[in-house]
Parts: structure tokens; sequence; C-alpha cells
């Protein structure tokens, strides 16, 4: 119940808070470049080149897609990060814990406000790229569950990171640690760290990141097939997601030991 | 009193709160605190605030919004229940902040600097609010640099310099501790002055009077050693001991955190 109240009250406060405001504006432009991408492409295809126009529709509306699930990392840790920081910078914390409430119950509140604004943000993506596909006029096969449950699984990992950081770090420097870590993510998929890092260097890297990509990724949305879909069993699935549960949990449990112990005042 | 809230750790020592370890949820249930320079959410009401402590507090109440009128009421904001908190004055937002630390109907106040940034009219109304729940039987924990104000209203008082216990007591007591007795006189020859200092009193001859100042405890004797030695006694009167003057004797002036 009370972990109920927090979440609501968090979850109140984002509607509030003017950092979630600007990357509102920054996925409204990305959207409004796949829009345009999508109107764009209509307008040049002809029946000579609709393959080719195709293709780079499917390319440009891919790119807007993914910069929108990359906004969300972002939107996750911010929201997760600055719950806390700003709690305890203005002060709020005090007449709240002043309360019988547990640390841990204080910040589960968080966490599931954070992962609340995750699923919206998660379903409109979805909404979203079904509505691009279909403005384009592309056949779209992948399921509607993976669209958000892989993204919000992801959410929920980089959200509990950065609740673990958060509590013993300023939100901005949080950003910046899962900004570098996020690159070093991305690099590992390349052909050029697949290819040079030996495997001894990129099995641990690939244990200990997060990393809950090994079935899908955002990238590969748009190249998937029903059938290509389908070659992996719902068990496949399962274990993937509930990896990237695992990876959150254990992050989430580090930021509640650590939270226990940490004085809530400013100074 | 952060220690005492379970919001820091000591290093050191040991304490407990209504018979509890500071933090635990069992005290923290018979308890109403109002922080120094807390905040609330600005983007709510004084309503929706309320209702989101009360629900924090687990107090279980039939009518939560008639107990909310009541404590806003009683705090003089109810005709400010619908204003965003972000809009209210520091006045305002410390009576609000009392008014959350009544909501669970707790047996202890704990209340840091209450006053602390208000105009003479704020922090009146906050003494005499303060004022009102120690006479409803509350009790009430108040931590502040105003010693006037702690004189005021408390009863027992503790000086903490730097972290160290300087000084605890009754607060009649420790004000009775300083208490002096001045008493004027015409005129006082050398030889009564000297036995005037002998039982510890201070002789000041100023432009047409001499003051004598001494222990309460010593007046009869001094009064009467006066009056056979000569002296005609223009007056007798107390000097109350202030908190203030307890604290800088105590404490040193310009030496104090």
């Amino acid at each position: 119940m009370k972990i109920r109240i927090v979440a609501h009250n968090t979850f109140g406060s984002f509607l509030h808070n003017k950092v979630l405001y600007a990357m509102g504006v920054l996925f409204l432009v990305f959207f409004l470049f796949g829009l345009f991408n999508v109107y764009s492409f209509k307008h040049m295809i002809t029946a000579s080149n609709a393959l080719q126009m195709q293709q780079h529709m499917m390319h440009d509306i891919a790119n807007s897609i993914v910069l929108l699930y990359g906004l969300g990392n972002l939107l996750a840790v911010w929201a997760a990060a600055d719950s806390i920081a700003s709690e305890i910078k203005s002060g709020t914390i005090l007449a709240i814990m002043a309360r019988p409430l547990h640390r841990w119950q204080f910040l589960t509140g968080k966490y599931l406000a954070v992962l609340m604004l995750m699923s919206i943000y998660a379903m409109t993506i979805s909404g979203i790229t079904y509505l691009l596909m279909s403005l384009g006029g592309q056949p779209f096969y992948i399921a509607g569950w993976a669209l958000v449950f892989y993204p919000l699984v992801r959410y929920a990992i980089w959200a509990a990171i950065a609740m673990f950081l958060g509590t013993f770090l300023n939100p901005i420097v949080v950003m910046s640690i899962v900004a570098f870590l996020l690159s070093v993510i991305e690099f590992m998929s390349t052909p050029m760290a697949v290819n040079r890092i030996p495997a001894w260097i990129q099995m641990p890297l690939h244990l200990a990141l997060p990393m809950s990509t090994f079935v899908l990724d955002e990238s590969r949305f748009f190249n998937m097939t029903q059938a290509a879909l389908q070659r992996y069993p719902w068990t496949n699935h399962l274990t993937a997601l509930t990896y990237g549960m695992n990876y959150a949990l254990v992050f989430f449990l580090l930021a509640i030991a650590l939270f226990q112990r940490r004085s809530l005042t400013r100074d | 009193m952060n220690i005492l809230m379970g919001f820091s750790y000591a290093d050191s020592g040991e304490a407990s709160v209504l018979g509890y370890r500071p933090g635990d949820l069992r005290a923290k249930e018979r308890i109403g605190f109002l922080p120094e320079n807390f905040a609330f959410y600005r983007h709510l009401d004084a309503e929706a605030l309320l209702k989101f402590h009360l629900g924090l507090s687990g107090r279980k109440v039939d009518h939560p919004s008639v107990l909310i009128a009541d404590l806003l009421a009683t705090v003089k904001l109810e005709s400010y229940r619908g204003l965003k908190v972000g809009k209210y004055s520091l006045g305002m937002m410390q009576r609000l902040g009392i008014a959350q630390a009544l909501l669970g109907d707790p047996e202890l106040l704990v209340l840091d600097e209450p006053t602390s940034g208000l105009d003479p009219a704020g922090r009146k109304d906050v003494r005499d609010l303060i004022m009102a729940l120690k006479a409803e039987g509350k009790t009430i924990f108040l931590s502040s640099h105003l010693l006037s104000e702690v004189e005021h209203i408390c009863d027992r008082a503790i000086i903490i310099d730097r972290g160290r216990l300087v000084r605890a007591g009754d607060m009649r007591e420790l004000l009775a501790d300083g208490d002096r007795v001045e008493i004027i006189v015409d005129r006082l020859s050398e030889a009564l002055e000297r036995a005037v200092k002998l039982r510890g009193a201070s002789v000041h001859r100023e432009a047409n009077r001499i003051r004598i100042l001494g222990e309460t405890a010593q007046k009869r004797a001094l009064a009467e050693m006066l009056w056979t030695g000569g002296s005609d006694v223009l007056s007798i009167a107390p000097i109350k001991t202030s908190l203030e003057d307890i604290f800088l004797k105590l404490v040193g002036v310009g030496d104090t955190e």
C-alpha cells in the first residue's frame, strides 16, 4: 500500500519534471523525423525504383525508431537517478522518511514509478512503430508484445543501474556513466570488436554488461520476419527476458543495500 | 535530531526514541516530525499533500477529508487548501509542515527550528500554535537557536555545543540558577562596601545612586546589612536570567556552534 502511494506520487512528479519535458520534445523531434521520411519517400516511389525506395524508407524508419528506443534508455536513467537525488537535494525526503516507511519501500515505490513511466513509453513507441510502418505501406511481422517487453526489460536494467549509482552520485554523473556503458555495449556488437577482441575478454564483458539482446534487439525489429522470430521458441524469449530482469534485480538490491546506509540529509 | 529520526547514523554512542532504536517504524508511528529547511512537492496542493502523508502514516481514518480540513483550520490554512504548495510563503509552509506533523495524531512532536526564516508575526503564529499543542498534552521536542523561544515553550532544556552536552535540566532550575537581585541605595560607606562584597555581591557606583548586584539567596541578609549600616535602601528588584545569558556564560560569546 505504502509502496503504491510512493509510486503514484513519484509518477505524478515525473509529469512536472522539466528535464523529462525536454526529453519529450526530443521524442517529438525523432518521431517527426520518422514521419517526414515516410512521406518524402512515399512521394519519390515510382514503378522503377519501388524496391530500392522501400528499402531506404525501412532503413530511415528503423533509424528513427532506434533513436526513440535509445532515448528511452536515457529517460529511464534520468527518471531513476533524479527521483532519488531530487528528493534528497530538495529536502522532501525528510518529511516522507519521518513516516513509518522502510527505506526499501521508498526505493521500491520509486522504481515502480519509473517502470510505469517506461511501460507507457515502450507502448507509445510500439504504437509509433506500427503507425510509421502502416503509413509507409510496409508489411510488419514482429509481435506487439516483443516491441513492448524487450525494451521494457532493457529500461528496467538501466533504471536499476541508475538507481544504484544515483544513491551516491549526481544524476548527471550517472547519465555520463550510462552513456559510456551504452557506447561500450554498442561497440561490442560491431564486427570490428567481435573480430579483434579476444574471446577471453569478450566472454566476461558479455556476462558483465547489461545486455538482454542476444535473442532480439531493437535494430533487428525491422528485418526480423515472423519465421525468424518463430525460430526461437518461447522459452528462449523467456530466458532472455528473465536474464534481463535478473540483472535489473541484482542492481536494484544493491541500490537498496547502499540506500539503507546512506545519510538522507543534504550535508 | 537526524540521528533520532533515523536519517543519519551515529559514529558512536547509543540512542533510543520512545524505547526503540532510532528510525524504528514503531517509534515513527507515534512521532510527528517537522524537519529544518524541509520542502514539499510544489505541484501538489495542501489537501493532496496531506492525503499523501496520511497514506504513508498508516493511520486509518473514516473521513480523511474531514481530518485534513480540521488540521488546515488548526494551522489557519483552510482558505488555501486548493493552492499549490509552490505558491506558499515561508510562514505558510511552516504551518503546513506542522499540519503534516500532526497527521498521525502523534504523542511526540519533534520540531527542528520551526520558526527559522519567519518574520516576527509568522514566528508568533507558529509559537502560539506550538503552545496550543503543548496545552493539549502533546510532548514537544524542540530544537532552536532562538533561545527566547525555547525559554518560552519548553519545560526542560539541554544546551549542546559542538555535539557535546553542556547543560541539561528543568527550565525553572536552569533560570533560577543564575537569578540575581539588584539593590539600589543612596549611599554606601567603605566598610559596608567591603562587607557587601564579602557576601559575593558587586557594587556599581553611579551618578546619584549605588547599585548592588547579589545572589537572590543573599537578598535578605544584604538588605538587613545595608539598613543597619546606615544606607537607605531605595529599591530591591529581581534580575531574571535568560537562557541566552546562561548559554553565553556556558559556551562563550562568538564561539558557538
